[in-house]
């Protein structure tokens, strides 16, 4: 014998389980001894009293009678059976006219020695068939205790599959298989893995196995193994086989069989549960961290970016009458805000990352959108025109207002100096369910001018992708480029003007 | 108001604590500084400023709980420093009674125009408002803009006259809709919307630069008191 296992702390040795099988069959030899010594010994007993005693024929019946229920009761309908007749046989020898022979004169004997006969083997019918029910009362009440014992260990303790395989090794031992074990696919039937085996498996078993697994039916055969029979079950988890449970020349019940196969089942599909759980889990966490991450950045760079810009503009208000401290200071205003936009730029980035940019879209005129531009660019010349028709646009005034900024960030670059951006919002030409404002410079053109776009035009083509718009470039009439920017419309609606 | 208005500031940095302080002292005003929400309020109580600018997040107490501590006795005016990306923070500042908010980097030109639009609205109520071309006559309902007379609707009206008596002050649109329409059944914010629209375009000079209406995104309108 075999034996296949991983970890786990339930061992049950090859010897024990030898030991356990010569305690068994040292037993038996014992019972049969006792049984004969019953019947045989219990015969001559009541024989012996009822001569000694000169007892009545019907007393020296019943004794009889009870030596035969008690030969029933140990060794079973041969024992009855056997002590029936050589009760009988004691019976006429020794206490039916004439005395120790066995011939009977007087006819109304031969009908109490008949009836006696009759009696004591029906009697020990009935006590057998009682036994056989006790018995089985026994094996199901011995296969529930199983399987409650399996279900607490599978759905109480964390199922690797070492300790998996142990828990159902051991409930097939105690349903009395004699080999088999569980085996688990690697993907594909034909991949076995034996969490757990006891006894040799020949290569048949595992075509045995894979043939039960394609199937999808438990399959019972004779046993090769000693005992009754063998029986394969498939496991199934989540819709799908996944394993087989073996067990070899076991008696135990088909209904026991199946259900230690569904609670191995269970027992695998919530340990795939438990772990995608963790993996979620694990996700959820490091989104957490990388808010938090976020948001400590954001405050780490926007603190001291604050101070410096307003330590700038009091600089900036000091140098208003010097000319010489005027243009170093209105450049590193200039580039403190630079700093501030790329910074803006990139924790946009790590948003969209993180799925924390998801746009919350309102109705946002295109005009507001302008102002709050001019605002966040105060050194860039622009100029603004929005169309009397012009509907609102849908869409996330902040994410909104950062393309805006990327995009004329991008054409003020590109701009000849003191030539003014211009900013253009109308109705889209084609789609009057969309919005198109226009950043038009005088640049050297495309596609230099998209060229140096750089991360700024990818931050931008990202968020206006995330507020359902894109964005996209043509060549200005008489030189430049113009950076087109189309958005959902929100348009007023009808009628609400009461 | 006599003498210098005092302004409260509430920061944990030290760098933003300071240089504010300088640029408010430099723009005519007196300072006090807490670190933290308790010492702001306990800075409050002790001081009694006619201003108070905070930041929101802080070590111990915060933003938050310094607005909520000082709305539960007073009606002084709050500026909120948020930081960028923190609309709900922003949100939640105005809702438990903030008045305004900058976001950080601001310009301190940005700031100071706020602060004057919170201390110009706590003078007493006077019934006729001015801002650069337009002023507004509460009693005889009348606007001008640009010496021209402008006909409002009465729900353009009362639009107009709420949002300049909160000039400077985020209004939020439900806000709009109850004291506008005393929350009449099947007003939306796209009502509001519309009317604002027409509204806009009758008082605004340019409507491609809009001057005294702007939206302020999820929360409303905001009438803007001088622009910067």
């Amino acid at each position: 014998m075999t034996e296949v296992r991983r970890d786990g702390d339930f061992k049950i040795s090859n010897s024990d389980f030898e030991k356990l099988h010569d305690r068994r069959v040292n037993s038996r030899l014992l019972r049969a001894a006792v049984t004969w010594l019953v019947a045989l010994g219990g015969t001559a007993a009541v024989t012996a009293a009822g001569r000694a005693m000169n007892l009545n024929h019907v007393t020296v019946g019943f004794g009889f009678l009870i030596v035969v229920l008690a030969a029933a009761l140990r060794g079973g309908l041969p024992a009855g059976t056997v002590a029936s007749i050589v009760a009988t046989l004691s019976y006429n020898f020794f206490f039916f006219q004439p005395l120790y022979t066995f011939t009977i004169h007087d006819p109304s004997n031969w009908v109490a020695l008949a009836a006696f006969l009759v009696t004591s083997v029906t009697v020990s019918r009935l006590v057998i068939a009682a036994r056989i029910e006790a018995r089985r009362a026994k094996l199901r009440h011995q296969e529930l205790e199983t399987l409650y014992g399996l279900s607490v260990e599978l759905f109480t303790a964390t199922n690797r599959a070492g300790a998996l395989g142990d828990a159902a090794g051991r409930a097939l031992v105690l349903l009395g298989a004699r080999e088999g074990g569980l085996v688990l696919f690697d993907g594909a039937p034909e991949r076995q893995d034996a969490v757990w085996w006891r006894g040799d498996k020949p290569d048949e078993i595992g075509e045995r196995i894979a043939d039960v697994a394609r199937r999808g039916e438990p399959l019972e055969l004779a046993s090769t193994a000693g005992g009754p029979r063998d029986v394969y079950l498939p496991l199934f988890a989540g819709g799908e086989t996944i394993g087989a449970l073996v067990a070899r020349g076991s008696e135990a019940s088909m209904p026991a069989l199946v259900s230690v196969s569904r609670l191995v089942g269970l027992a695998v599909e919530r340990e795939r549960f438990i772990e995608e759980n963790a993996h979620v889990e694990a996700l959820r966490e490091s989104e957490t961290l990388k808010t938090s991450l976020l948001r400590a950045i954001s405050h780490d760079l926007t603190t001291p970016l604050t101070a410096i810009t307003i330590h700038t503009e009091s600089l900036r208000r000091k140098a208003e009458r010097d000319e010489e401290l005027k243009a170093p200071v209105t450049g590193i205003a200039g580039e403190t805000g630079r700093l501030r936009r790329r910074i803006d730029n990139l924790l946009s980035m790590a948003r969209l990352e993180a799925g924390k940019a998801k746009p919350r879209r309102e109705p946002t005129p295109p005009a507001d959108l302008f102002r709050a531009v001019r605002e966040n660019l105060p050194l860039v010349r622009v100029s603004v025109h929005v169309d009397d028709d012009c509907p609102d646009a849908n869409v996330d005034p902040s994410l909104a207002l950062e393309i805006l900024v990327n995009l004329i960030e991008n054409a003020h670059r590109a701009s000849p100096p003191g030539v003014p951006v211009e900013l253009l919002a109308r109705v889209h030409p084609s789609d009057p369910a969309q919005v198109r404002i226009e950043v038009l410079d005088r640049g050297p053109g495309m596609p230099r001018d998209v060229a140096q776009g750089g991360l700024g035009l990818e931050i931008a083509r990202g968020l206006a992708a995330a507020n359902g718009g894109s964005i996209d470039f043509a060549p200005r009439p008489d030189g430049g480029t113009i950076a087109r920017l189309d958005v959902p419309a929100a348009p007023l609606p009808v009628g609400e003007l009461a | 108001m006599s003498g210098a208005p005092l302004i409260l500031v509430v920061d944990d940095d030290p760098a933003i604590r300071d240089s504010m302080e300088r640029e408010l002292r430099a723009n005519g005003y007196s300072t006090v500084s807490a670190t933290e929400g308790g010492e702001g309020v306990r800075a409050f109580e002790t001081h009694a400023p006619e201003l108070i600018l905070t930041d929101l997040s802080m070590p111990r107490s915060d933003g938050f709980e310094l607005i909520a501590a000082i709305r539960a006795t007073a009606r002084t005016p709050i500026i909120v420093l948020s930081v960028r990306g923190n609309d709900a923070d922003k949100v939640r500042a105005l809702d438990l009674g903030a008045d305004d908010f900058v976001t950080k980097p601001f310009s301190v030109a940005e700031l100071m125009a706020r602060i004057r639009a919170q201390l110009r609205r706590t003078a007493p109520a006077a019934t006729l408002l001015a801002f650069d071309e337009l002023s507004i006559d509460l009693e005889r309902r009348r606007v001008k803009q640009g010496g021209r007379e402008i006909r409002l609707t009465p729900t353009e009206f009362a639009l107009l006259a709420l949002l300049a008596a909160n000039a400077g002050k985020p209004m939020f649109t439900d806000t709009i809709i109850s004291r506008v329409w005393r929350d009449a059944p099947g007003t939306t914010a796209d009502t509001v919307r519309v009317h604002m629209s027409a509204l806009r375009k009758k008082i605004e000079p340019d409507p491609s630069s809009p001057r005294y209406i702007v939206t302020e995104p999820w929360v409303g309108y905001r009438f803007i008191a001088e622009p910067v």
